[in-house]
Parts: structure tokens; C-alpha cells; sequence
């Protein structure tokens, strides 16, 4: 293996690694939820797809064969991971958020996601979908 | 071959009366016709053969190794049956177009009564006692089927319940019975059974089987004290009643006493048993059908009483009664089939079966009456009618039988017999077609039915006539064989005549007419005399009876079921410990394994140490049960990572698979639970809790230890990793298991997943009515609930989604077969892919959108994988042999195509089914909870909706 490809696959695994471990200290650093999301992503990006893509080099370099399985794992990882969050968020607001003395109004033509179906004005969404659909 | 077909025609038949009626009632009745006359045309071209004495045989082997195999024969005694079963089934076909009214389901009826037709032709041309038992208890199904057929009257459902039970429970007396005789002969054919009637009467199990074989015989032919159901199940449609109880049914026992005949009788037990019950049934049945008012009731007596009659001739144990016996079934199949018709008729056309509204009607029904009276009379015994014939033959028998040295006992008793049986005869004569009408109010006003419903029985009343007058010609050659295969000998000497001069038995025929006849002169005293007896009533003590069966039951399976989940986990680990301990200290060294040991990886230890970790906090922290089911979830990731460890990806992949959706499953089951589960355990429950499952798990760990630290030199792995590319055609040792070397496991295993899944949904579909539905209606919210239930980056993800786990389950179904994956797993994955859109846009949006029926996946992966099975019998092998050849395709390359693949389907397709079935009923559960409607949106907040919207204000 030529010495700059072991060269990028190393540092690919070391940032790799440092990001993991970074993610994971932010899990015990950070007290509070909404903060505490913040640390897992840092591992769940950088931290894992340093790993893959430095793990897809080594093969593709070492055997001689290109796989595609590593573009998957991060592609339904980088699906997965916001999702997560969203409603791992949602849960928390829904749990310690007022809506009407914490937040401020949308400005929108309907309120806050979570808290609100209906916009302001009585306004149905699925009204909308109906016609649509007709 | 042709014998076979002759038992099978009525059975493949009864679908077409089915599919028929779509083309008319005419089309039903004639294709039902046309099956059940094929099937006599094919019986009546053997009938000479038989009756100058040649058996047939047919046999195939079945089960050969339990002795059931499938072997029909054909003598005498079958013939008779077989022709009775067919002939009178093909009158009541035609009989039965016109009987049942336009509302009444005509293609179920003729299906039912096919069924009951092949399952009666069965019992008497099987060879095999165990077949003859198959057939005898596919007959009381069918005929509960049969007499619950009008299933919105309560008497129908009640009356066939009964002769369910009654005849039922007999059956499985005679399984018994029969069990027992061929373990004394050591054969279950027939044929072999009935040469060894020494043997069987000199073994000390004879009187067991006897007994047991009678209590089938007897509840299926309603002897006293069995015969109160037969009454019950007159609610059927009359041609039922007329099929069932002249010709049909109640015969079975008949005609198995009659089939063992050559065994069994001869002996004081057969006599004592079979003589006495046959004795008091003729008689009792005979007294009460004196008082009936209803036609059929005393009909349904009078039948009674009649099988009570041959019984006792065939319990008689002489050659010459059990010809009268014999002669009597085809006499009592003619006269009593077309009573049965005639009392159908009349309900028919007047509207009631009441004998006291009835009166005169030979005037309005000339053709039916002439009918009717002619075979009252033969049942009555009236010279020259066949009744009178056999019932000759049975008064002489009498006369000459001695019950305990009492030479009087059984001729008064048969005399009495026969008075009361000329008392109801003559009843059905003049209180209904005699004399004046007595109810100008029928509510119809009766006439001759159309020729399709008095043809029939018209004919039976000719072969009436035609027997009492010639009998030797007509019916002697069917006698003869008849008898001669009952006797299993020669025939004795006997002649069928209408005078043997001046007998005892004339004398006794004389009185009974005679005094019959007075005693019907005074039958409105005789009422009022006996009104104030005490009846039993059979019913009442029926249902008291079973009622009590229930309440016992329910008290022993109570307080051993008594839903403690805790209670059945400890009886099972400590009944396991306990089987594990006592097989610990059967041997008596133990020896350490000799396989060396590996080094601990860090990887493998991290892995232990959270798997002890997470495992002792599930048992600290269970009260929480969102807890601990997280922590469940954690575990089952654990274990499938230990399998990726131990070489197991099959496995890992399964474990993966099935922890998802147990966990997305169990989710919404806890929702509506409490969130916290009480605390119930004192300290000593905590402490002997503590004990068992240290055991248990000590226990595994050691068998675990001992297992991994040996080399088992005869392990059957050996054999799979060896053959499963020769024989299966794959590499994947796991799933060439699971769908070859086992396969047999498998498809049970996928019917008992469609059979737990089909459960979830009955057990679910009762909680969303009745008590549980309301509780659900008043559930109250405690959560705050989210206005966002379907985010929209939820939905948008899992849609893109959508198509990327559906390929990973095709890849990881396609690929089973060599490399891990398979059926099994492909089905979880494509569940979960499912599973995401449902979260993600609610149950009910999704479900509109996907209009797949579960439950016929199910069925559809069950029957894939039985065709899978089954289509290695084409080729000549046995079921579930898997074939596998080699294609060639351009692009794609070179693969294996292996049956197994259908077979795989099968499972995949029953996993989803399972799998989205348990969830629909959950969510629908959790929307009653919930009070929520389906939405009609993918999602709350669209954001294209929210743009467009000011654009339109404005």
C-alpha cells in the first residue's frame, strides 16, 4: 500500500475516532437535553463516516475491491440520525415547554409545530389536501 | 379403484353443489343427483359379484407405521349399507329441492349432506378400524352440520349440540374400544380382526372393549339410555330426519354391532348388554311415541324403538336373529324413509305437525295418504306388508330366548313392544288421515305436493309392498349376503314368507294388533291417566349435566390458569432446573471439557460487562416498564452482537430483525398500560424469585460451559455443513436447515406464527366491543399529546426510505439461500420498512393507501409453502424435497434456482402477514384510546400547504 493512502486512511480513522470520543464525552459533559443533542451528532457524521470511508478505502486499496456498503450505512445513517433528534426534541418540549410563555409567536400562518394542529386563523391543512386531491 | 371412488365421489362432490347454485336450485340438485347416482351406479355394477359372494378389496398405505392405512372392502353387509346410504341419499336429493324453501341455503345443504353421505359410505366399506373411525367421527360432525342447519332456530343449534356431544363422546368411548381390539389381534384391518374371534372373546381386555364399543354403537343408534338426543334432533329439515334416522346415521352403531358380530356376540356380556338395552329401548321408545302430538316426535320414537328392536335381535347372538336383524334394517330403512317424507309432506302443506290439529287429510292428500298409510301399516306389522315379516321373525326369535332362565321375560316384553308399536302406527293412520278435519284453520290449505316430493317416497312404499309380498324374490339374495357376512358362516335355515302357519309368533302378532288397536280406541284416556306421571325430561338433565361439566372445568383450569404470568414462568424454570439437576446427578463423573480455551478479546469483554450491566439493571429498574423494555431491547442488541462474534450472522440478523419489531409492537401495547407496574413482591416472593432464576441461569451457564468445551463427534452439524450444498443446493447451512434438511419444522412453525397472529387479532377484535371497548372510551389522555403526530421530516425521510428497505429485503430474501438472510428475515425487514410508514403517517392513513389483507397473506405463505412441499410428489419423492438446477443468465450471471425459494416465500410472506396483522389490531386499539380519527393528511404540517396558502389570500 502506498504510504499516502495508509497516510489518509490513518488520519481519516484517527479524526474518525477523536469525534467519536468527543460525541461521547458531550453525552456526559452536557447536563441538559436540548444540549446534549448536540454531542451524538458529532458522532454520528464525522465520527462514523471517517470510520467508513477510511474502512472503504482500505479495502478498495488492500483487495482490490470496491464496496458500496459503507455509502449505504452512511447514507441511512445521515437519514436516520435527524430524525432521531427531531423527535427526541420534540418529546422534550412537548414534556417541559410551555408554548405560551417560552416561545415566541411563529409569525407564521399556523403556530409551532408541536404544540399546534390548526393555524391562527382556524385554518385546516387538510381542507387543503381534500381539493387537492380532488 | 373403483371402490375408492365410490367412498370419495360424495366427498369431491360436495364442492360442486357449491359452486352449482350460482346456476339455479334445479342446477344444484341435479349435479348433487348426478354425484350420489354416479356413486350407485358404480356400487350396483359390483352388487351381482357380491351377492354370489365375492369380496372386494382396495388398499393404500397411509400411516402404516400407526396400522392406519386406507383399505376398503365390500361383502354383504357393506353392499347392504352402501346401497341404503346412496339409494335413500338420492331420493332425499330429489326429495329436498322441493322441501326447502326458497330462503333456505340450498348449495350449504347439499354440501353438508354429501359430506355426511361420504363420511356414511366410509364407515361402511372401511377395512381399517382406525379409517372406520376417521369416518364414524367425520359422520357426527356432519350431521351436526346437517341438524343445526336451520341455524337461526334455537331448538336446531341446541338439538344438533346435543347430538354432537352424545354421539361424540360415544366415538371416543370406541376409539378406545377399538384401540384395545386391535392391540389384541394386532392388526386394525377388519379382515384380520373378524378370523379372530376366539382370541379376542378369551382375552381379559374383551369385556373392556366390549363395553367401550357399545357406548359408541349405542350413543350413535340412541339406545336407552343414550337415545334422548335423537328427538332433540328433529328440529333438522325434514329430509334430513328422514336420511339421519331411517337409513343413515343412528344405522352406524347397527351396523358396526352387525360388522363385529362374528367377534363380539355369543358371549353372556354381548347378550346381558346388547339383548337388554335393545329390549327397553324398543319398548320405552314405543311408549313414549304413543304420546307425541308432534309428527316427527313420534316418528323420531318410533325410531327409537325400531333400533331398539334390531339391536335385540343382533344382541340375541343366534345366526337366525340376526338375519331378522337384518331384514329388519332394510324394512325399517324403506317403511320409515318414506314416513319420515309423508310427515315432511304434511308439514309442508298444512303448515303444523301437531297430530291434534290434523284429521281427514287422505281426503286432501289422496296420494300422500295413500303413501302414508301403507307404510304406517308395515311399520305397525300389518300382513302383507315387509313390516310384518320381520317383525314375525323377531316375535319367533323372542319366543325362544331365555333371559336369566326366565323363559317369559322377552317374549311379553316384545309383545308389549309390539302392542305399543300398532298403537302409535295406527295413530299416525287415523288421527291424521281418518276421520274429520279437526282444525279448519291450518294455515295452509293442504293438497298433494308436486310429483318431485311424493315420487320418492312413492317408491319406497312400492319396494314396501313388494318385499311383504315376494320377499324371497325381491330382497332374498340381499339377505342372504347380507346375513352371511354378519354371521361370517354358513346362513342357517330360514325362509322369508308371509305364512309360517299357525307359530307362537302369529298369536303374539294377533295381540298386539288387537290390543294395539284397543288402545288406541282409548287413547284420550290414556292421556289424561299418564298426564300426571313424572317424566324425565332428557333435555333438562342434559344441559344441568354439561352445565356442570363447565362449571368444573372451569374450577380445575381456574386455579391452574389463573393468569399470573409469574406463577407459569417459575412452574416452567423450576420444572426445568429441576429436569436439568436430576440429569446432572444421573451421572455420576463429570469431566471437564477438553477443548482449549480462547483468550478474552476486549471486544467480547466490553460486550459481557453491558450485557451484565444492562441485564441487572432491567431486574433494578422493571417497575418502569418503558424502562424496561428499552433495556430488553439493549440486551437483544447485545445477544445478536455476540452472535456476529461467535460466527452467527443468520442469527445476528434474525435477533436484530425481531428486536425492532418486537420493540415498535410492545411500544404501542404499552401506551395503554399503566407506566409503572405495582409492586407486588414481599420480600420472601423477591428472595425465592431471586433463587430461581440464579439457578436457571447457573444451570444454562454450566450446560452452556460443558457443551462448548467438548467436540461432539456425532453432532448432526457435521452432517448439515457436509451435505446442505449436495442435497439443498446452497451454502447457507442455516437456511438450507430451516427450509430442507427441516423444512417439515418450518412450515409448522410458520402455521403456528399464522395461528398466533390470527389469535392477536380475535383476542383484540373482542377488546374493541363489550366491557373493554368502554373502558377504552373513557380512557383519559395523561400525556400531553404532541399536534405534530406525523412530522413531516418523519414522513419525508421514511417515504425516501421506503425504497431502500424494501431492496435490502429482497437482496437479503434473494440471497438467503447461499449467504445469511432467508425468508425469515427478509420478512422482518420488509415489515419494518412497512412498519416505518405506518408510524410515520398513522395506521389508518397508510392502510388506505395499501389495501393488503393480512389475514389472506397469511394463508397465502402457508399454502405457498405447502405447494412448495407438495410439488416433490410430482416428481415421486417425498413432501418438502428440494430440487435446485443452474441458470445461466446474460448480465445477471450464473445462480442457483432452488424450490426451497418457494418455500421461503412462503415463510417471508406469512412473517409480514404476522407481523402487520399484530399491528393493525394494536393500533386500533390505540385509536380508541387515543380518541383520535385517521387522518386524512400524510402529515400535520405540510409546508408546501402553508406557502400555498397566503399566495391564495392573496
Amino acid at each position: 500500500m502506498p504510504f499516502i493512502v495508509e497516510l489518509i486512511i490513518s488520519l481519516l480513522i484517527v479524526i474518525g475516532g477523536l469525534f467519536l470520543l468527543v460525541g461521547s464525552f458531550g453525552m456526559l459533559k452536557l447536563r441538559d437535553l436540548l444540549p446534549r443533542l448536540h454531542a451524538p451528532t458529532k458522532a454520528s457524521t464525522v465520527g462514523v463516516g471517517g470510520v467508513l470511508i477510511a474502512s472503504m478505502l482500505y479495502f478498495w486499496v488492500e483487495r482490490g475491491h470496491f464496496t458500496i456498503h459503507e455509502l449505504l450505512i452512511t447514507l441511512f445513517i445521515f437519514l436516520t440520525a435527524p430524525i432521531t433528534a427531531n423527535l427526541i426534541a420534540k418529546a422534550y418540549m412537548l414534556l417541559n415547554v410551555d408554548p405560551h410563555s417560552d416561545l415566541p409567536p411563529s409569525k407564521q400562518n399556523e403556530g409551532w409545530a408541536t404544540f399546534d394542529p390548526v393555524g391562527p386563523e382556524g385554518y385546516d391543512p387538510s381542507e387543503e389536501y381534500q381539493e387537492k386531491e380532488n | 379403484m373403483s371402490l375408492t371412488l365410490i367412498v370419495l365421489l360424495p366427498f369431491i362432490g360436495a364442492v360442486l353443489p357449491a359452486i352449482m347454485i350460482r346456476a339455479g336450485r334445479n342446477a344444484c340438485a341435479t349435479a348433487t343427483g348426478s354425484i350420489t347416482l354416479l356413486a350407485l351406479i358404480l356400487l350396483m355394477a359390483k352388487a351381482p359379484a357380491v351377492i354370489s359372494g365375492e369380496v372386494f378389496q382396495v388398499s393404500y398405505s397411509w400411516l402404516p407405521e400407526l396400522g392406519l392405512n386406507v383399505t376398503f372392502f365390500l361383502d354383504g353387509l357393506g353392499l347392504l349399507f352402501a346401497t341404503l346410504i346412496l339409494g335413500i341419499g338420492l331420493l332425499i336429493i330429489i326429495y329436498a329441492r322441493f322441501y326447502l324453501s326458497k330462503d333456505d341455503p340450498m348449495g350449504r345443504f347439499y354440501a353438508f349432506l354429501l359430506l355426511f353421505q361420504g363420511a356414511m359410505v366410509g364407515i361402511v366399506l372401511s377395512d381399517n378400524i382406525l379409517l372406520l373411525l376417521v369416518f364414524w367421527e367425520l359422520t357426527s360432525l356432519s350431521s351436526f352440520l346437517l341438524i343445526g342447519y336451520w341455524k337461526h332456530l334455537p331448538e336446531g343449534r341446541q338439538g344438533a349440540r346435543m347430538a354432537l356431544a352424545v354421539t361424540g363422546a360415544g366415538g371416543l368411548a370406541m376409539i378406545a374400544g377399538m384401540l384395545i381390539l386391535g392391540d389384541i389381534v394386532g392388526s386394525y384391518d377388519l379382515t384380520v380382526i373378524l378370523q379372530n374371534a376366539d382370541l379376542i372373546q378369551a382375552s381379559p381386555m374383551y369385556v373392556p372393549a366390549l363395553v367401550l364399543i357399545l357406548l359408541g354403537c349405542f350413543t350413535k343408534s340412541a339406545q336407552f339410555p343414550f337415545h334422548f338426543w335423537l328427538p332433540h334432533a328433529m328440529a333438522a329439515p325434514t329430509p334430513v330426519s328422514a336420511y339421519l334416522h331411517s337409513a343413515t346415521m343412528v344405522k352406524a352403531g347397527i351396523f358396526l354391532m352387525a360388522r363385529m358380530w362374528p367377534v363380539l356376540s355369543g358371549t353372556p356380556e354381548w347378550f346381558y348388554i346388547v339383548a337388554t338395552a335393545g329390549l327397553v329401548t324398543m319398548v320405552l321408545g314405543a311408549w313414549i311415541a304413543i304420546f307425541k302430538h308432534d309428527l316427527k316426535g313420534l316418528l323420531a320414537y318410533s325410531t327409537v324403538s325400531h333400533l331398539g328392536l334390531i339391536t335385540m335381535l343382533l344382541g340375541f347372538g343366534t345366526p337366525i336373529a340376526a338375519v331378522a336383524g337384518v331384514f329388519h334394517i332394510i324394512n325399517h330403512a324403506t317403511f320409515k324413509a318414506a314416513l319420515f317424507m309423508t310427515a315432511g309432506i304434511i308439514d309442508h302443506e298444512t303448515g303444523t305437525r301437531d297430530i291434534r290439529r290434523l284429521g281427514g287429510l287422505l281426503n286432501l292428500m289422496p296420494i300422500a295418504g295413500t303413501i302414508g298409510i301403507i307404510s304406517a301399516a308395515s311399520m305397525a306389522g300389518i300382513i302383507p306388508l315387509n313390516g310384518f315379516l320381520s317383525k314375525e321373525m323377531m316375535l319367533e326369535e323372542a319366543w325362544h330366548t331365555m333371559w336369566l332362565d326366565q323363559g317369559w321375560v322377552v317374549p311379553l316384553l316384545a309383545t308389549v313392544g309390539a302392542i305399543f308399536s300398532v298403537a302409535y302406527s295406527f295413530r299416525f293412520i287415523f288421527h291424521v288421515w281418518m276421520g274429520k278435519p279437526r282444525d279448519e284453520n291450518l294455515p295452509h290449505h293442504p293438497h298433494d305436493p308436486p310429483f318431485g316430493m311424493w315420487g320418492p317416497p312413492a317408491l319406497l312404499t312400492v319396494l314396501v309392498v313388494l318385499i311383504g309380498l315376494f320377499p324371497a324374490v325381491i330382497a332374498g339374495p340381499l339377505v342372504a349376503a347380507t346375513s352371511s357376512a354378519v354371521i361370517g358362516g354358513e346362513l342357517p335355515e330360514y325362509h322369508l314368507a308371509l305364512w309360517h302357519g299357525l307359530t307362537p309368533a302369529l298369536g303374539m302378532s294377533v295381540i298386539a294388533i288387537v290390543v294395539g288397536a284397543l288402545l288406541l280406541m282409548r287413547h284420550g284416556a290414556l292421556i289424561s291417566a299418564t298426564a300426571n306421571l313424572s317424566r324425565p325430561d332428557a333435555k333438562a338433565m342434559f344441559d344441568c349435566a354439561i352445565a356442570k361439566l363447565v362449571a368444573l372445568s372451569r374450577v380445575i383450569s381456574d386455579n391452574l390458569h389463573n393468569g399470573s404470568l409469574q406463577r407459569y414462568l417459575s412452574v416452567m424454570i423450576v420444572a426445568s432446573v429441576a429436569i436439568g439437576v436430576s440429569g446432572f446427578y444421573a451421572e455420576p463423573d463429570h469431566t471437564a471439557g477438553t477443548r482449549e480455551l480462547l483468550d478474552v478479546s476486549p471486544a467480547a469483554a466490553i460486550g459481557w460487562v453491558l450485557l451484565v450491566v444492562t441485564s441487572i439493571a432491567a431486574v433494578v429498574m422493571h417497575h418502569n416498564r418503558l424502562l424496561s423494555l428499552l433495556l430488553v431491547g439493549v440486551i437483544g442488541l447485545i445477544v445478536s452482537l455476540g452472535f456476529i462474534y461467535l460466527s452467527a450472522p443468520d442469527l445476528a440478523l434474525t435477533q436484530i430483525s425481531v428486536e425492532v419489531v418486537t420493540v415498535i409492537l410492545m411500544l404501542l401495547a404499552l401506551n395503554i398500560l399503566p407506566k409503572e407496574t405495582p409492586k407486588e413482591s414481599l420480600p420472601g416472593r423477591k428472595l425465592r424469585d431471586g433463587v430461581v432464576s440464579i439457578a436457571a441461569g447457573l444451570g444454562i451457564g454450566g450446560a452452556i460451559w460443558a457443551i462448548m468445551t467438548r467436540d461432539l463427534p456425532n453432532s448432526i452439524s457435521a452432517y448439515h455443513l457436509a451435505n446442505s450444498k449436495i442435497e439443498g443446493g446452497g451454502t447457507n447451512v442455516v437456511n438450507v436447515i430451516l427450509v430442507d434438511f427441516r423444512g417439515f419444522d418450518t412450515f409448522g412453525e410458520i402455521i403456528v406464527l399464522g395461528i398466533a397472529a390470527l389469535s392477536i387479532f380475535a383476542l383484540i377484535e373482542t377488546v374493541t366491543q363489550g366491557e373493554a371497548a368502554k373502558r377504552l372510551a373513557n380512557w383519559v389522555v395523561s400525556n400531553r399529546r404532541s399536534a405534530d403526530r406525523h412530522p413531516m421530516m418523519m414522513v419525508v425521510a421514511t417515504r425516501v426510505m421506503l425504497p431502500l428497505s424494501l431492496m435490502v429485503g429482497v437482496y437479503i430474501f434473494l440471497r438467503g439461500h447461499n449467504e445469511p438472510g432467508g425468508g425469515f428475515i427478509a420478512g422482518l425487514v420488509v415489515s419494518v420498512a412497512l412498519v416505518m410508514q405506518y408510524m410515520a403517517s398513522g395506521f389508518g392513513w397508510t392502510q388506505n393507501r395499501m389495501k393488503v389483507n393480512y389475514h389472506g397473506m397469511i394463508g397465502l405463505g402457508v399454502i405457498a409453502a405447502a405447494i412448495t412441499g407438495a410439488s416433490a410428489w410430482v416428481a415421486g419423492l417425498p413432501f418438502l424435497t428440494s430440487g435446485f438446477v443452474h441458470v445461466h443468465l446474460p448480465i445477471v450471471g450464473e445462480f442457483e434456482l432452488a424450490s426451497a425459494m418457494g418455500f421461503d416465500l412462503g415463510v417471508f410472506l406469512t412473517v409480514v402477514g404476522a407481523v402487520m396483522l399484530a399491528l393493525a389490531k394494536l393500533s386500533q386499539v390505540e385509536r380508541m384510546a387515543e380518541h383520535i380519527d385517521v387522518n386524512l393528511d400524510p402529515m400535520d404540517h405540510d409546508p408546501s400547504v402553508r406557502i400555498a396558502t397566503p399566495e391564495k389570500e392573496a
